[in-house]
């Protein structure tokens, strides 16, 4: 601009062509962003490294307990225990992770895109569903890189122990619950009006959930109890229907907090 | 401004604006704006210039009153009105770890351009924004310059028949500045613009029409020229030639009459202010004949102040003196 070469050439106009809007070009553009976006930032490298750190830890640790002691190891056990894990530890990062996703861009970064071509619809969709395919995605990845590792690794006990079907249930249920986290998490970020009190609230509310139903009675879902069968579901031992059933809550619940966040978003103020 | 309705990119009545029960942003402006206008938002800051702009956009929801832009009612979802119009907020900010090219491209997919088009058309604006050696670059790292330069290139990638430039002067250095209002000059031919600046000299520059906020309720929407035409002619700088005694003689003579406010000597320059109500026609045909008497040569004559910013200085200075009488709407209008 500061140069007359620049100038002139500033003021050429693009030839007029007629042309055709693909209107789903806006959500695929953002869902990509997003993606990319995420896969970089510091919340999401932090919850991979931590993962994988504890994850390979414990398994060393396991390992050299078989090796070397010659203590029988069940993989079940071991890969419910990581699960535990896992979970537990994801889910602090996971929550900041689906939080921020609409109101860390809140602002000017946010005008920059919905001044364009793009409905609050086609928005909050593209970064619920990134966020969504980021989080479970990963843990999947995670999850079946931890069943494969507990096989290899303890593969004389695990011909007995692992089943794959099992293996599977387990990874998506757990991919069910954090699917509701995430956008549920998405919901209340899009809604709050910053991203700290977003995370607050929803780390008081899930933790605060999870400590009360804690104290409940057995016929209640105590996420502590039902961590702990995870190593029955990894070896088979699980009912169908209660698969069924959890994945069947869990949409509708994502269902639900989609819904509220579509109208949310859409009546709100960037 | 309009006598056929179905003319105008945009038309409000009376929207408002009120942020969460605690802030009057915008107060009942009701206002149009014709194809090929190149509309001036003048204000102090927190006028409510960057609210109307976003309720225009369908950033922000109306409390009361509605905004049409190309005859449809802007809403948060109006994506397709959205797709012709060009924004530069102010102080653009861009998604981190993005080059140019990525950026260009991504804001083009938001506007639903298929590739075939979206690619030549960004290579073309990278180019004539003179961007092409930062091309790749990460944009994180641009100066402000840069910035204002790729957000500009942002804003045509659409094409849009209606550009809306949040101060898009701001932070230019002199040369950028200069660059930015010869481009809105040449897009005003055949595009309606919305610029919103605190600079009255690049709207004197470079606008047609004018649109005055203050405190979130309009006080002038009109040309430029009628704005212009309101400034208070009352205030003129002389610049005196003759011997010293007889120039100091006249200055007394000057000042006698009924309709000089105000008459100060420096050197050789005479400044006079007039009542508010005297014809500045009738009072300075009295000083010059008193000049000749004097025989004092006039060198120069000039009305005191720029125009546009005497104007707007002026309806603001009024707007501020109507006190309780603002209750009633008195917007000065062509």
């Amino acid at each position: 601009m500061a140069k007359d070469k620049g100038r002139a050439k500033m003021e050429v106009s693009p030839p007029v062509v007629t042309v055709r809007f693909n209107k789903f070009l806006p959500y695929w553009a953002v869902f990509q962003t997003d993606l990319r976006q995420t896969a970089r930032s510091w919340v999401f490298r932090l919850w991979v490294l931590m993962t994988v750190l504890a994850a390979v830890g414990l398994l060393l640790y396991r390992v050299g307990l078989h090796k070397e002691a010659g203590m029988f190891q069940s993989a079940a056990t071991q890969t419910g225990d990581l699960f535990r894990l896992m979970i537990l530890g994801s889910l602090a990062l996971v929550v900041v992770l689906a939080v921020s996703s609409i109101s860390s861009e809140r602002g000017t970064v946010a005008d920059s895109v919905l001044s364009r071509g793009i409905s609050r619809y086609q928005y909050f969709l593209a970064k619920w569903h990134a966020r969504l395919v980021v989080v479970t995605a990963t843990f999947a990845v995670l999850a079946f890189g931890v069943i494969l590792a507990s096989y290899f690794l303890f593969k004389d006990d695990a011909q007995t122990d692992l089943s794959f079907a099992g293996s599977c249930a387990a990874v998506l249920a757990v991919c069910a619950v954090l699917a509701v986290i995430v956008t549920w998490g998405v919901t209340i970020g899009a809604l709050a009006n910053s991203t700290m009190l977003g995370i607050t609230v929803f780390w008081l509310v899930l933790y605060g959930a999870g400590f009360l139903l804690s104290l409940m009675p057995e016929p209640w879902p105590s996420p502590e109890r039902q961590l702990t069968r995870l190593k029955f579901v990894l070896q088979g031992q699980y009912n169908p229907a209660a698969i069924t059933q959890l994945l069947t809550v869990s949409f509708v619940l994502c269902a639900v907090a989609a819904a509220v966040g579509l109208l949310g978003f859409s009546k709100r103020d960037v | 401004m309009a006598d056929d309705a179905t003319e105008l990119v945009v038309e409000t009545q009376h929207l408002t604006k009120i942020y969460q029960n605690r802030q009057i942003a915008l107060n009942d402006v009701s206002l149009s704006i014709e194809p090929g206008c190149v509309l001036g938002l003048l204000g102090p800051n927190g006028a409510g210039k960057t609210t109307f702009l976003r309720l225009i956009l369908g950033l922000h929801r109306s409390t009361a009153g509605w905004a049409r832009v190309f005859k449809q009612t802007m809403s948060p979802n109006a994506a397709d009105l959205r797709r012709r119009i060009g924004y530069i907020p102010t102080n653009p900010q861009f998604p981190k770890g993005m080059t140019p090219i990525v950026y260009l491209d991504y804001i083009a997919r938001l506007f639903g351009l298929p590739a075939g088009v979206r690619k030549p058309r960004l290579a073309t604006l990278i180019r004539a924004v003179d961007l092409l050696p930062h091309s790749g670059e990460s944009i994180a790292h641009f100066t402000p310059g840069q910035t204002a330069r790729l957000a500009v290139a942002a804003s045509l990638l659409n094409d849009p028949d209606l550009l809306i430039w949040d101060e898009p002067t701001h932070g230019l250095d002199i040369e950028a500045r200069r660059s930015m209002l010869e481009l809105i000059k040449s897009l005003a031919a055949e595009k309606t613009l919305i610029i919103s600046s605190h600079n009255l000299s690049d709207v004197d520059e470079v606008c047609n029409h004018a649109c005055v906020l203050n405190k979130g309720q309009m006080i002038f929407h009109g040309s430029l020229q009628d704005l212009k035409g309101r400034i208070r002619k009352n205030h003129y700088e002389l610049d005196l030639d003759g011997e010293q005694k007889s120039i100091t003689k006249c200055v007394q003579a000057v000042r006698a009459m009924k309709d000089v406010t105000h008459a100060v000597l420096r050197l050789r320059r005479l400044e006079i202010k007039l009542g508010d109500e005297t014809p500045n026609a009738l009072a300075l045909a009295q000083i010059f004949q008193t000049l000749a008497e004097h025989k004092i040569t006039l060198i120069t004559v000039r009305s005191v102040g720029m125009q546009t910013e005497q104007a707007y200085l002026d309806l603001v200075e009024k707007e501020e003196g109507r006190g309780f009488a603002r209750l009633y709407k008195d917007v000065e209008a062509a």
